[in-house]
């Protein structure tokens, strides 16, 4: 469903040039769960960049669901972005000042059409990351892996084809963090497609599949014989805790 | 529907940010005011005008004693316009409708009993009220027999009847001019101001042959009042009366006028001076203060977008457009600017609704200038939205979110 062919990306022009991304290649299938992980400086957050169609590859083909979207002019990557993409970011991104159900309704103003069950789709997306009883508490009533579980429900409401996470447990407790790759667990089960980018090893390692970035390119490209399972890690710790 | 949710956008965030939306509505809510009330002075200040050159008449010319530039009345110490020139006037002008010889004299003592009052005294021939059309409201006019007996009657003017007989009809009474005693036959209808400001109303009409010849003792006039038939003769009739009072002066082309020719385009010119450079100013200054007001709403605005760099960030990641982070951003400002709009068109009608109540100043609203103040302001709030929307728009969404 996701393909990327010989992909580079190159900053600054004229003699001061740096390349990031050197011929990066790889394709996603549906349903994947996917870590892309390296140290930082190895090009992982401008490959996340191009991926989630914020950025242009400076070559190469990045083929979305079928479309070269390297040919795509801003407003049909704008509504790409809103149709297929849920972002998950480290820093959350929610709106201040603004309930946890608007919060999530946020992308549905950018669709083209405004469904008639908004509010209850909604719900039931905050209700997937397991907050049905704080829909109208605000960002700041809510705790770090609480926000984070907002902006998750944020990326379901379209219904996306992939869910991109920039290293979502960054700014996390281990307890809250493990709870986030829980929700990503239970929605991989559900068959949807993720991809986290990270640089932590026990992050990736929840994943069915790991990348490796090294310098601009594709270092390693692994299945994960047993991923970590995040529940029973959050009942282990748990359990610590009352010990 | 979708840029109405996005515009939506805009208009939530002024209320969530309310004192924000009240300095950004500041500017653009003064300005104008400031325009509806000024361009109000303006309009009445016009109005004004109009009455005064109304009052003078929009066919008559006025041929004055005494010479220089001033429009104000006749120089009472000239003697060199006589009678004999209005008649040269009528026999050898076409075009005249009426013709008006007039002595006067200014600030006279004019006793009835107790009463007493200052008034001008116009002497004058029957033709007066119809180079004026100004008639007796009450009572009759200066007629002919009167100036052909010398008789010591008199209209007079609605401020003098005031002044002099309150509580009693004057038609038949006496008064005094001087020494000399006057029957009233006539009250003049009222007239309102002059054109250099004065009271219309405070005046005395005599017979001309009384006033010369009794009350003056003179035998030069003040002026001749001409009416001509068509508005489009006065200038025709005007270059005439000029070459022939020249030639009958004997006033060479280098020597300087001894008398003044005077039509409504002068007096409206006079009249219109100083209140219309005074009014163009405060426009200027309303104008002023509006753009002023932009500004602050342009440095508003970029300063929220840059408060709003992760917001925005944002919204481009879940599938906004540049299109649409600018139509956010210029709705913004564009409902800001209307809502400031409204206010100001209501603040600024109500001071004109309050204003006349303390000052004696003219103001008239119109629509037209409430048009141009909500148009200059809409102008102002797109010129000045534009720059932050456009700012908002171009940001990089990569680095708005980091």
């Amino acid at each position: 469903m996701m393909e990327m062919n010989n992909i580079t990306k190159t900053f600054g022009n004229g003699e001061m040039t740096t390349p990031v991304l050197k011929g990066i290649s790889f394709t996603i299938d549906q349903g994947e769960y996917v870590a892309i992980m390296g140290t930082s400086g190895t090009g992982k957050s401008t490959l996340m960049n191009i991926l989630g169609l914020l950025d242009r590859a400076t070559d190469g083909r990045y083929l979305l669901d079928g479309t070269d979207v390297t040919t795509l002019d801003d407003r049909q990557l704008s509504r790409l972005r809103n149709k297929k993409l849920g972002f998950v970011f480290q820093q959350f991104h929610l709106l201040e000042r603004t309930s946890a159900r608007k919060n999530v309704l946020l992308p549905l103003i950018y669709a083209e059409e405004y469904p008639d069950d908004a509010d209850t789709r909604a719900e039931a997306a905050l209700v997937t990351v397991g907050l049905a009883d704080r829909v109208d508490y605000r960002p700041n009533e809510l705790s770090g892996g609480q926000q984070q579980r907002v902006a998750i429900a944020r990326a379901l409401i379209n219904d996306p084809e992939l869910i991109l996470a920039d290293e979502p447990t960054g700014n996390l407790d281990r307890r809250s963090g493990l709870e986030v790759l829980d929700v990503f667990k239970r929605l991989h089960q559900q068959g949807r497609t993720l991809l986290t980018v990270t640089h932590d090893q026990a992050v990736a390692e929840h994943a069915d599949r790991i990348i490796v970035m090294e310098d601009g390119q594709v270092a390693q490209d692994q299945r994960v014989d047993q991923p970590r399972d995040a529940a029973r890690e959050l009942e282990q710790f748990q359990q610590e805790a009352q010990a | 529907m979708r840029t109405l949710r996005i515009v939506g956008i805009g208009f939530e965030a002024l209320v969530t940010h309310k004192l924000r939306t009240l300095l950004m509505m500041a500017g653009t809510l003064v300005g104008v005011a400031a325009l509806t009330v000024v361009m109000a002075m303006g309009k009445g200040a016009e109005k004004k005008i109009m009455k005064r050159v109304e009052n003078f008449g929009p066919r008559a010319i006025m041929l004055i004693a005494g010479g220089g530039k001033d429009v104000p009345g006749p120089d009472l110490t000239t003697t060199t316009l006589t009678l004999r020139d209005a008649e040269a006037i009528r026999q050898n002008i076409g075009g005249i409708e009426a013709i008006a010889p007039a002595a006067m004299q200014r600030q006279m003592p004019i006793k009835a009993g107790a009463a007493q009052v200052q008034a001008t005294i116009f002497a004058c021939e029957s033709d007066w009220h119809h180079a004026w059309d100004w008639y007796a409201q009450v009572g009759e006019g200066i007629t002919d027999d009167d100036n052909s007996m010398l008789a010591r009657v008199c209209v007079i003017g609605q401020t003098v009847r005031e002044e002099l007989f309150p509580d009693t009809d004057p038609v038949g009474q006496y008064l005094h001019i001087g020494n000399v005693r006057f029957q009233v036959k006539g009250v003049l209808e009222k007239r309102g101001t002059s054109p250099m400001g004065t009271d219309f109303d405070n005046r005395l009409l005599i017979p001309l042959t009384t006033g010369m010849r009794r009350l003056f003792n003179q035998d030069h006039l003040s002026y001749i009042r001409i009416k001509v038939a068509e508005v489009s003769q006065l200038e025709t009739v005007t270059r005439d009366v000029r070459r022939l009072i020249h030639e009958r002066h004997r006033i060479g082309p280098a020597e300087e006028d001894d008398f003044r020719l005077i039509s409504a385009e002068i007096v409206a010119r006079f009249a219109a001076g100083s209140s219309r450079t005074l009014s163009i100013l405060l426009t200027v200054l309303a104008g002023l203060s509006l753009l002023i007001g932009g500004v602050v709403l342009m440095n508003i605005l970029l300063i929220s977008v840059k408060e709003r760099t992760r917001e925005i960030g944002l919204r481009r990641a879940i599938g906004a457009s540049r299109t649409d982070v600018f139509v956010q951003f210029l709705a913004e400002s564009l409902t800001v600017t209307l809502l400031g709009m409204a206010v100001g068109v209501l603040l600024g009608w109500g001071l004109c609704l309050l204003l006349p109540r303390f000052t004696p100043m003219p103001l008239v609203v119109s629509w037209e200038s409430i048009a141009l103040a909500t148009g200059a302001a809409m102008a102002v709030g797109t010129f000045f939205g534009i720059q932050p929307a456009r700012r908002a728009a171009r940001l990089d969404p990569v680095k708005a979110l980091q």
